[in-house]
């Protein structure tokens, strides 16, 4: 939670595992499979600041980027891929929208860098498992009790089948 | 440990021992059976470390949660895998998952719930209520990261009281959860005797 990682090895996974309001965000190069994730779990970075950008909507975004570009990701080519920013809590005496804030607000942080959604799977009351596989870029989602969906790019999931046929 | 000192979390896990000392109690009129109470656990961790500290993020569980109103913020929240839940249900004669089962849970939550926060009441003279329970079957990770986002905020350390309640005789486990905000936990302290 409230991290930040990305890798350019093909065949690693970064997973963002249990997300209930916060959101996953993934960076993809799908030129390279350069690949980041931050697990975003708050829409602003409050005065004073901290020292961790990954935590924050704002900060988590040009932080990211960063990560992925240096790995030899190129800015004009990232795609974003979101899941999370659900509301699992109702009445139990806190506030209750973080999730749906915490949306909007990597949304609007990803339009203000010019970065595009590829795919996204928020909202709802369910928690969810984002999980990025490097190099060959597909994201898949899964909630709990539920099938592996592949969220990113659409036909991976034929994709897939396709080169298992093949060996 | 960040801002806790030793004497600190002592007087924290003396507190949450109370709280689910008076818990136990509860949870054993309620079933007819003796319940056990583990040491519990005071931890001031890293937000990110905190539900990996509780167990398997992706494990599914039932959290029954009361959020905590009146001198104290924060969440209080029962955790059961789902082997308890059937466990305990099936000691009270309902079956898990139907609208009994639901209820039942929630019931549950809310008595052990409620007898937690009076011997915190007790202990440091803050006036606490719970809220109506809350009831939620899914990943670890998901429900403790939605609990602790409103209350930990934008500080890094997550103060988790973490104790657990055993039923002789049966396999029935019960996590519980206190996590108060950051500012709740300072004033507690003072409460407590042990202010920063």
């Amino acid at each position: 939670m409230g991290e930040l990682v990305a890798s350019r090895h093909p065949g690693d996974v970064l997973g963002a595992i249990g997300l209930g309001s916060c959101i996953g965000l993934a960076l993809i190069d799908p030129r390279t499979g350069v690949a980041g994730l931050a697990h975003v779990m708050l829409p602003a970075t409050p005065a004073g600041g901290t020292g961790t950008p990954a935590k924050f909507a704002d900060t988590a975004v040009p932080a990211l980027t960063d990560a992925v570009v240096r790995l030899g990701g190129m800015k004009s080519r990232l795609v974003a891929v979101l899941a999370g920013g659900a509301q699992m809590l109702g009445a139990a005496g806190v506030r209750l929208d973080v999730g749906a804030r915490n949306d909007a607000a990597v949304r609007s942080a990803l339009a203000g860098a010019g970065l595009r959604v590829g795919a996204a799977e928020t909202g709802g009351t369910r928690g969810r498992t984002l999980r990025v596989h490097v190099g060959e870029c597909w994201v898949t989602v899964k909630e709990a009790g539920g099938p592996l969906e592949y969220l990113w790019p659409r036909d991976a999931a034929r994709e897939r089948g396709r080169r298992w046929a093949t060996g | 440990m960040a801002g806790y000192s030793n004497l600190q979390l002592d007087a924290l896990r003396e507190m949450a021992n109370v709280g689910s000392g008076m818990a136990g109690t509860a949870l054993s009129h309620l079933v007819g059976r003796s319940v056990d109470i583990s040491v519990p656990k005071a931890m001031a961790i890293p937000a990110a470390e905190a539900v990996e500290a509780i167990g398997d993020p992706e494990a599914t569980v039932t959290a029954v949660m009361l959020g905590i109103a009146g001198e104290l913020e924060g969440i209080v929240a029962m955790l059961f895998a789902h082997a308890d839940e059937a466990a305990l249900c099936g000691l009270l004669g309902v079956e898990t998952g139907g609208e009994l089962g639901h209820s039942a849970m929630c019931e549950i939550g809310n008595i052990l719930g409620a007898s937690y926060l009076g011997a915190l009441t007790a202990m440091s003279g803050m006036v606490l209520e719970p809220t109506p329970p809350q009831m939620v079957t899914d990943m670890l990770g998901a429900i403790v990261a939605s609990a602790l986002v409103p209350t930990v905020g934008s500080l890094d350390a997550a103060l988790l009281l973490d104790s657990s309640l055993h039923i002789e005789g049966v396999a029935c486990s019960c996590s519980f959860l206190l996590l108060p905000t950051a500012a709740s936990a300072g004033e507690l302290l003072a409460r407590l005797g042990v202010p920063a």
